[in-house]
C-alpha cells in the first residue's frame, strides 16, 4: 500500500478572463519511506500539486481527480475533515519568504502552536519539545523567542522544518526548501534532510526547480511540465541519460551538473495554460512531428521503473554510423587507416563533438558522415535512411558541413550573394525573389549585414571571421537538421573565434539542430558540447558527458589529451 | 536614541506652541468682545448690555485693551505656572469649569470609543468571513449609507424617537437633577442612563470606519502566506481568523482608534449641544458664543493635548503589538 496515491489530478485556476491549467492531469505514488522529487521550472504547477495535497488551494481552484492517503480518500474533504490530517500526518516545509511565517508571533509560539493542538500536550512540554526540534534542525533554542522578522533566511527555513517536524509526520512535503539559501546552509539542509531520512524514515515529497538538490536526496524524480510530468524514473537514471527532450533541456541547464560547460537555457517560455492542443512542449521542442500539435502525449511506462509522455517514445535518434572505416593510400604503396571501425550516434537537438589530436581522422569521419566522401565499410543511416542513397546534404532539412578554412571553401571571385545562393541554385531551391530573402534571413541569422552593398561584395575583400560566418550562413540557408563544424574557429583568432563560436552554440540552441563539432581544443570543446567522442588513430576510444569525459576519463588516450592542456602559470597539471 | 528622543520632545514642544498660539489668536479674531454680547444662549436669560463705560471698564480690568503681544506673553507665563486664566462667564478659573465639565465627556467619548472598536472590529470580522455574500454586501451597503448621516442629525433623530416620542431616555442632562441615590449602583445606572443616546450617536458616526478597515484589512490579511502556513498546520478555521488574522488586522485599526479619538472630539461638541450634555464640547459653545476667550483657551487646550497624548499612547501600544516596530 503506498502513503500517497495520486489519480489524474488537475487543478485549474479560475479567474475572470481565463482558465489556467496549473495541474493537468497527473498521477503518482509515493511508497513508505521513500523520497520523490518533483522538478521542473517555475510555473510547470509543483507548488501547486503540493497545495493540493494539503488542500490549501485557493478558492477559485477548481479541482478534480483523486488524493488518497492510506486509501482513504482526502481530495474531497472540507476544512475541518482535513484539519485531522494535516501535521499530523501530512507537513508541509514552506517556500521560505519573509510573510511565511506570522509576523506578530514569536517563532517558538509558532512551532508550538501546532503540537498543542494536535498532541494535545501542555504547553510547557511542547515549549521543551520546540527546544529539542531547534537543536535537531541546528539552531539555539534561545531563538524561539524571536520574531520572524529578527531571523536570517536560513534560520527562518530552519524553523520552518522545525515546525513541520513538530507532530512527527508520516509524509513531508518540501517546497523549494532551497531555492533562497546560500550554497553552505543549502548542503546543511540537504545533509541534515538525508540525516532525518536515514533515522527516522520520513516519506518526502520534494519540490524544487533545483535538479541538483532533489537528486542528491530523492531516489525517484518526476520532471513536471506545464501542469503534466512528462518523465519519471530513478534518480540517476535520468540525470545520466534524460530521455525527454525538455529534462533533457533541464539537465544540461544545470551548472552543478555541467560544470564547464557555457549555460544555455531552454528557449522559450512554458505555455502560459491557455487553451492548448496537443503537447505543451510542442513550441519548443527541437523534434516535434505532426501528432505533436494534435494530441497530447500520455506518460507510458518505458522499463526500467521509467516512464516518458513523448510522441516520439523520447529523445530521438538523428544520425546513427555503423562499422566506418576508410583508409587513404599512400605514395609508398602503404594504406593508412583513417578511420578505423567507427559506430557513432548523434540525437535530435544535441552536440556531439569530436575531440583528437591532427591526424586523428576526425575531418575524414566528418566527410564521410555529411556524404562529402563514401566509407570503404559501413553504413550511415540519417533519420533512419541511408546517407549515400538519400542524399542528404542536397536537401532542406538535410545535414549541411562547414569547413576548416573559410579561405578555400568560399571562392575569392564569388560575391556574398553568390556564396549563400549557391546550394538554394544547385538544388534548385525557390524562385529567384525567394533566394534572395532567404540568403537575407541566413545573413542576419549570422549577423552579417543584409544590405545590398555587402551582399555585392566579394568574398575576397572579407576578413576571416566574416567569411566563417559567410560559410556558416551557406549552411544555414539549406536550414540543416544537422550540422557539421569541422575545425570552424581553428584558423581565427581567440577573439574571433569565440565570437563565431558563442554565435554558433546561440544558432543550435535557439533552431534545436543537432551538432557534430569536430576539434582539436578540448577546452573549447567544454564549452558547447553536451557529448564528446574522444578519436585517436581512426577509433572512438571513449565516448560519454562531457563532463563525465573531462573530470574522469577511462582510456589512457583520453587522460593523456585532458592532462596535455598547457596551463597558465599558476596552474600546474 | 537619545538624540531621538530630543528631536521628538522639541518636536512636540513645537506642536504645542503651534496649537497654543492658534488657540489665543483665533477667538480673539472674532468680532465681538466678552462684553458686547447681546444675544443669549438659552431662551429667558437676562440679557445684559452694559454702557461704554462699564465695558471698558471690565476690558481694562481683564487686560484686554492691552496690545495682543503683550497679552499673549501674560498668557504663557501663566500657562507655564499651570495658570489657565479666570473664566469671565463663570467668574472662576478656567481650570475648576474644565474639571467640571471634562469627566463627562470623557465618559461618552471614552465609551463611544470602545463601542464603536468593538463592535466595528466584530461586524468587520463576520463581513470578512462570508465576504462576497449576501450578508457581507447588506451589511456594507447599510453602514456606508448610514455613515453619510452626519452626526448632529443622527442625535436629533435619535432623541426625537426615543426620548419625545417612546420617552424611553431623558431630553437632556448627564444625571437626574437633584435625585437622591439609595447607594453607587443607583447611581451609576442614572449616569448610564443618560449617557446612554450621546454615546450611541457617538459611536454610530464611527462605527463605519472601523467596520470598514476591519473588514478590508482582514480580507487583504487572509491572503498572506502566513495564513496558509496556519491553514496548513491544521490549527482550525477558529484560531486561524481569531489569533493569525486578527492580530494582523487590528494594527492599522489601533492606528486609527488614536485618529478617532481627536475626531470625536470636535463631534463632541455637536452631540452634547443637541442632548444638551453638560461636558465640555456644550461648554466651548457657549464660551464661544459668549466671546470667553481664556475658557475658550483653555479647552481648545485640553481638546490638543488629549488627542496628542492619545497619538502617543497609540504608537507606543502599536509597538507593543507590532514587533517589527522599534520606537
Amino acid at each position: 500500500m503506498s502513503l500517497l496515491k495520486i489519480n489524474d489530478l488537475k487543478c485549474h485556476y479560475l479567474t475572470d478572463i481565463s482558465t489556467v491549467k496549473a495541474v493537468d492531469g497527473i498521477s503518482f505514488e509515493i511508497e513508505e519511506g521513500e523520497i520523490l522529487g518533483i522538478v521542473g521550472e517555475s510555473g510547470s504547477g509543483k507548488t501547486t500539486v503540493a497545495l493540493g495535497i494539503m488542500g490549501l488551494l485557493p478558492e477559485n481552484a477548481a479541482i478534480s481527480g483523486e488524493i488518497l492517503y492510506r486509501d482513504e480518500l482526502i481530495s474531497s474533504l472540507p476544512e475541518s475533515g482535513m484539519d485531522r490530517f494535516r501535521w499530523k500526518d501530512i507537513a508541509i516545509v514552506f517556500q521560505n519568504g519573509l510573510e511565511v511565517m506570522n509576523p506578530v508571533l514569536k517563532v517558538g509560539v509558532q512551532v508550538t502552536e501546532p503540537m498543542i493542538r494536535h498532541l494535545e500536550i501542555s504547553p510547557g512540554k511542547a515549549r521543551s519539545k520546540c527546544a529539542d526540534l531547534f537543536r535537531t534542525v541546528g539552531l539555539d533554542p534561545k531563538w524561539m523567542d524571536l520574531y520572524p522578522h529578527q531571523l536570517s533566511g536560513g534560520m527562518r527555513q530552519r524553523v520552518l522544518l522545525a515546525m513541520a517536524l513538530s507532530c512527527e509526520p508520516k509524509l513531508l512535503i518540501l517546497d523549494e526548501v532551497t531555492s533562497a539559501l546560500d550554497a553552505f546552509t543549502r548542503k546543511e539542509i540537504r545533509d541534515l534532510l538525508v540525516d532525518l531520512q536515514k533515522e527516522k524514515g520520513y516519506t518526502m515529497l520534494m519540490i524544487s526547480h533545483d535538479i541538483t538538490f532533489v537528486s542528491s536526496v530523492a531516489s525517484r524524480i518526476a520532471v513536471m511540465y506545464s501542469g503534466k510530468v512528462v518523465e519519471s524514473g530513478p534518480v540517476r537514471d535520468i540525470l545520466v541519460s534524460p530521455r525527454h527532450p525538455y529534462t533533457r533541456g533541464l539537465v544540461h541547464s544545470t551548472p552543478d551538473i555541467f560544470v564547464y560547460k557555457d549555460l544555455w537555457g531552454i528557449p522559450g517560455d512554458v505555455p502560459a495554460g491557455e487553451e492548448f492542443k496537443g503537447c505543451p512542449f510542442r513550441p519548443r521542442c527541437t523534434q516535434k512531428i505532426d501528432i505533436c500539435n494534435k494530441a497530447s502525449p500520455v506518460l507510458m511506462p518505458v522499463g526500467g521503473g521509467r516512464e516518458i509522455a513523448c510522441h516520439r517514445g523520447g529523445i530521438a535518434g538523428l544520425l546513427e554510423a555503423r562499422n566506418l572505416s576508410f583508409s587513404y593510400r599512400l605514395p609508398d604503396g602503404e594504406y593508412l587507416q583513417a578511420v578505423d571501425n567507427v559506430n557513432l550516434e548523434v540525437r535530435e537537438g544535441e552536440v556531439l563533438a569530436v575531440v583528437g589530436q591532427t591526424g586523428s581522422g576526425k575531418s575524414t569521419l566528418a566527410h564521410i558522415l555529411a556524404n562529402v566522401i563514401r566509407p570503404e565499410y559501413g553504413e550511415v543511416l540519417f533519420m533512419d535512411g541511408n546517407v549515400s542513397g538519400g542524399n542528404y546534404g542536397n536537401r532542406v532539412n538535410g545535414i549541411q558541413i562547414v569547413f576548416q578554412d573559410p579561405f578555400s571553401s568560399t571562392s575569392n571571385r564569388f560575391t556574398v550573394l553568390d556564396a549563400v545562393k549557391e546550394p538554394l541554385y544547385i538544388n534548385k531551391i525557390g524562385s529567384n525573389g525567394d533566394r534572395l530573402q532567404m540568403v537575407k534571413n541566413a545573413l542576419e541569422l549570422v549577423r552579417l549585414p543584409n544590405t545590398d552593398n555587402f551582399l555585392s561584395k566579394y568574398c575576397g575583400e572579407l576578413s576571416g571571421g566574416q567569411r566563417q560566418r559567410v560559410a556558416l550562413a551557406r549552411a544555414m540557408v539549406m536550414e540543416p537538421k544537422l550540422l557539421i563544424a569541422d575545425e570552424i574557429t581553428s584558423a581565427l583568432d581567440v577573439s574571433t573565434s569565440a565570437n563565431v563560436l558563442r554565435l554558433l552554440k546561440g544558432l543550435q540552441n535557439r533552431r534545436g539542430f543537432a551538432m557534430i563539432y569536430i576539434s582539436h581544443d578540448l577546452s573549447l570543446t567544454l564549452k558547447i558540447a553536451d557529448r564528446i567522442a574522444v578519436m585517436n588513430s581512426g577509433k572512438i576510444v571513449e565516448t560519454g558527458n562531457s563532463h563525465d569525459v573531462m573530470l574522469s576519463p577511462y582510456d589512457e588516450y583520453t587522460k593523456r589529451l585532458v592532462g596535455s592542456r598547457i596551463g597558465l602559470c599558476c596552474h600546474n597539471h | 536614541m537619545g538624540e531621538d528622543r530630543n528631536s521628538f520632545i522639541f518636536r512636540l514642544l513645537l506642536t504645542l506652541f503651534v496649537i497654543l498660539a492658534i488657540n489665543f489668536f483665533l477667538p480673539r479674531m472674532m468680532p465681538g468682545d466678552p462684553f458686547s454680547t447681546t444675544s443669549a444662549d438659552e431662551v429667558g436669560e437676562e440679557i445684559i448690555v452694559m454702557t461704554e463705560e462699564q465695558r471698558l471698564y471690565y476690558m481694562n480690568y481683564y487686560g484686554l485693551d492691552r496690545p495682543l503681544h503683550e497679552q499673549f506673553l501674560v498668557y504663557m507665563k501663566n500657562l507655564m505656572t499651570g495658570d489657565l486664566g479666570r473664566s469671565i462667564y463663570y467668574k472662576m478659573p478656567v481650570s475648576d469649569v474644565i474639571m467640571l465639565h471634562l469627566p463627562w465627556t470623557m465618559l461618552i467619548v471614552v465609551g463611544a470609543t470602545v463601542i464603536s472598536t468593538v463592535s466595528g472590529v466584530v461586524l468587520g470580522t463576520f463581513s470578512a468571513k462570508n465576504r462576497k455574500k449576501g450578508s457581507d454586501r447588506i451589511m456594507m451597503t447599510g453602514l456606508i449609507a448610514f455613515a453619510e448621516i452626519p452626526s448632529f442629525l443622527l442625535g436629533l433623530i435619535l432623541l426625537l424617537v426615543f426620548s419625545v416620542y417612546l420617552r424611553l431616555f431623558p431630553l437632556a442632562g448627564a444625571i437626574t437633577p437633584f435625585a437622591d441615590y439609595n447607594g453607587p449602583a443607583e447611581q451609576a445606572w442614572d449616569i448610564l442612563y443618560h449617557a446612554f443616546l450621546p454615546v450611541v450617536t457617538l459611536s454610530l458616526s464611527q462605527l463605519t470606519g472601523v467596520y470598514l478597515l476591519t473588514r478590508n484589512t482582514l480580507i487583504t490579511v487572509i491572503t498572506k502566506d502566513y495564513i496558509r502556513t496556519a491553514r496548513a498546520k491544521g490549527l482550525g478555521e477558529k484560531t486561524v481568523w481569531n489569533r493569525h488574522a486578527l492580530r494582523n488586522a487590528l494594527l492599522p485599526v489601533v492606528t486609527r482608534t488614536g485618529f478617532m479619538i481627536g475626531i470625536m472630539m470636535g463631534g463632541v461638541v455637536l452631540v452634547e449641544s443637541v442632548f444638551s450634555y453638560p461636558g465640555i464640547g456644550m461648554t466651548l459653545r457657549s464660551a464661544v458664543v459668549g466671546r470667553d476667550y481664556p475658557l475658550i483657551q483653555g479647552i481648545l487646550l485640553v481638546i490638543a493635548v488629549s488627542i496628542l497624548i492619545c497619538n502617543l499612547l497609540v504608537d507606543k501600544i502599536y509597538g507593543k503589538l507590532d514587533p517589527r516596530v522599534v520606537i
